[in-house]
């Protein structure tokens, strides 16, 4: 029996200038969260609507945001934080302009935070790591995970252009090795975000990955949702949200569908859970009051065994743990 | 019975073109081959298929049916003379060459073999810049009498150390700004209009690059009458992503578009393709089409998909054809020569 995702979670696209329909309007966000603290009232606004989940991918701004949320934690309420790693802007130009396998060194030598003596040490080890890619891969987890310390984490989530390359690779082991990395280090739930709904939840029952939370695009337009909209329809429908739950992400289509007619769309799916993002008071309290999966929740029943603290303060280690 | 396609060159685009493939469920990728031990060594992990340290040997030992090749680009021609002689069809990143003569030569070989032959020029199945190239097919703009193009990203936000590594140091090997990146912007010229015949006013210039130029401006020529600019900046952090810009001015109207999104505006209105007098936007939301399957955009799978319909079809003359990216060698070996007629780098 899984732990029940939130319903609702606050996502971040809208902070880092990031809007798949316009370079201007993303430019203008970029503009308006120059300041932290213009991001932290958009928070408040979140929490003030009821919002105690948040999806923060591992950008420029993350540690900063999690600075900010730590220093604020006691006047703040409880909030379950759903980190999605890696950042793919901040890798991809390091691997054009040196490849692979030397940008994996690199972040590798700098998270380790490895200098001097150590530091050439470390190097003939890391190359002998990069032919690890499963320790390789804890390791890339464990450097993006420290901006979340601290905070209590529920899901982390893999960035869905590494998710999809793996899952059109067919790598079912980097899955399964992934999701017990996140349960043994983090004792908390492996999520993965994905543009292609039907086919991950395909491979993850036949590899009999179970206990994760899959989120995606899901619109009723059908945009960013490969193959098609009524596969991800049919898909969800015959998900069993005991095994994996569904996160509703991009339900409007990047502003190309109302709220209105999104949610009542959304509502009618079997999924557990949806995250958006939105700038201002208002629409955040509209959209929160147009989401309502109770359909796709009815199976979720709630246990009582679950969510103790998940406090952890260092990567790798849970406060639990070393009590 | 499956087609049968082999990598060369496991880099991100090798991988990214391996994981679409491997969805297609015609497709069987029987092969790889990659010069780095490790980087065949993880991936023999995960995949199920042989591995090559040497193309020679995967053309010889595999005889696949198709190769996607990858490798940086002075190794291509190698490469596509060994798919030639044992019939095999290809698909290859782009510049497929760096020699206009040479991509000419071989496209006119894969075109005499009757092979598939095909230049990863990926805007050209963006679903935008597909949909405008239908607009200007139903002849909204009239005759298309001047144009701007511009791409950006950023690729190098820093001074380079030394020169600029690897192959992507000079012009030889397909490094610098108007290969790497200009050629897109070019191509989806190409793509709209009638391929330009001469360019002038060239300039390259260094940002943080030692051997190479980090932007490229030009104006270029066609036989029409049609003129345009292009402008090409690789360090410019502004953008997330590389970004292409056109704007089209014709007799009846004007467009400008982007991966994301078109804006037009017209003399007359257009009801049978619902398009009013003055001002319409069209995003990408509303004209795109799904893919079976999606890794880092639409336009990549849908290359590909073109791709592997044209192997099972056996048809040489598709979309983005060794032609096609000969004709933007054309003009890029022009930029060049006029950069130089201008004083060279800058």
């Amino acid at each position: 029996m899984m732990e029940p995702v939130d319903e609702i979670v606050f996502g971040d696209n809208q902070f880092f200038g990031i809007n798949h329909m316009s370079a201007e309007r993303a430019q203008q966000q970029a503009e308006r969260f120059r300041d932290l603290s213009a991001i932290t009232e958009v928070y408040r606004h979140a929490l003030d609507a009821g919002i105690r989940a948040v999806l923060l991918n591992t950008n420029e701004r993350a540690d900063a945001i999690c600075d900010w949320f730590r220093a604020h934690k006691s006047t703040l309420p409880a909030i379950s934080w759903y980190p999605s790693i890696p950042y793919p802007h901040k890798y991809a130009n390091l691997i054009a302009e040196k490849g692979m396998l030397a940008t994996l060194r690199d972040v590798l030598l700098q998270g380790t935070g490895a200098s001097g003596a150590i530091g050439m040490m470390t190097k003939g080890g890391l190359s002998l790591l990069t032919r690890d890619e499963i320790r390789a891969m804890q390791m890339l987890i464990d450097i993006e995970m420290r901006t979340f310390r601290g905070l209590d984490v529920k899901v982390i989530f893999l960035q869905n252009i590494v998710t999809d390359l793996m899952l059109g690779l067919g790598a079912v082991r980097i899955f399964e090795e992934y999701c017990n990395w996140i349960r043994r280090t983090y004792g908390v739930t492996p999520g993965l975000l994905t543009q292609n709904l039907p086919r991950l939840l395909s491979l993850l029952s036949e590899a009999g990955i179970e206990d994760v939370v899959v989120c995606s695009s899901f619109n009723q337009i059908g945009y960013l949702m490969s193959p098609d909209v009524e596969s991800y329809v049919e898909a969800a429908r015959r998900n069993d949200p005991q095994r994996c739950q569904i996160m509703a992400m991009s339900t409007l289509a990047s502003g190309a569908i109302p709220p209105r007619e999104a949610y009542d769309f959304i509502n009618r799916q079997n999924v557990q859970s949806v995250v958006f993002g939105a700038s201002s008071a208002r629409n955040i309290r509209e959209t929160v009051s147009l989401i309502d999966l109770r359909y796709g929740r009815a199976a979720l029943k709630q246990s009582a065994a679950v969510s103790p603290e998940r406090r952890y303060d260092a990567p790798g280690r849970l406060a639990r743990d070393s009590s | 019975m499956s087609i049968r396609i082999g990598i060369v060159g496991a880099g991100r685009m090798g991988l990214t073109h391996l994981a679409i493939l491997n969805t297609d469920p015609r497709v069987e990728i029987s092969s790889v081959a990659d010069t780095s031990r490790t980087v065949l060594d993880v991936l023999s992990r995960h995949v199920k298929c042989r591995t090559f340290r040497d193309f020679g040997r995967l053309v010889d030992e595999d005889r696949p049916d198709a190769l996607v090749v990858c490798t940086p680009p002075t190794l291509h021609e190698n490469v596509l003379r060994a798919a030639l002689e044992r019939g095999i069809h290809v698909f290859c990143e782009k510049p497929f060459t760096v020699s206009a003569r040479l991509a000419h030569e071989l496209a006119d070989a894969f075109e005499s073999a009757g092979l598939v032959n095909q230049v990863g020029y990926v805007n050209r199945f963006n679903d935008v810049f597909m949909h405008v190239r239908e607009l200007l097919d139903a002849g909204i703009l009239g005759r298309v009498q001047r144009y701007r193009t511009e791409m950006a990203s950023a690729t190098v936000t820093r001074p380079q150390n030394g020169s600029d590594g690897g192959w992507r140091g000079t012009h030889e090997t397909g490094g610098g700004v108007t290969y790497e990146m200009a050629s897109h912007a070019i191509d989806l010229v190409n793509f709209f209009l009638e391929p330009p015949r001469r360019v002038v006013g060239t300039v390259m210039s260094h940002v943080y690059s030692r051997t190479v130029e980090d932007i490229v401006s030009t104006t270029l020529l066609h036989d029409d009458g049609c003129t345009g600019t292009l402008f090409v900046d690789w360090c410019n952090r502004t953008v997330r992503k590389p970004a292409n810009r056109i704007e089209l001015a014709g007799e009846k109207g004007r467009l400008t578009a982007d991966q994301y999104s078109v804006r037009i505006w017209l003399e007359e209105a257009q009801p049978d393709l619902d398009l009013h007098e003055g001002w319409n936007t069209r995003h990408v939301t509303d004209v795109f089409r799904p893919v079976p399957f999606y890794v880092r955009g639409n336009e990549f799978t849908r290359q590909l998909r073109h791709f592997v319909d044209n192997v099972e079809g056996n048809r040489s003359n598709g979309h983005c054809t060794f032609r096609m990216g000969a004709e933007t060698h054309d003009v890029i070996e022009s930029m060049f020569e006029d950069g130089r007629r201008n004083g060279g780098m800058r």
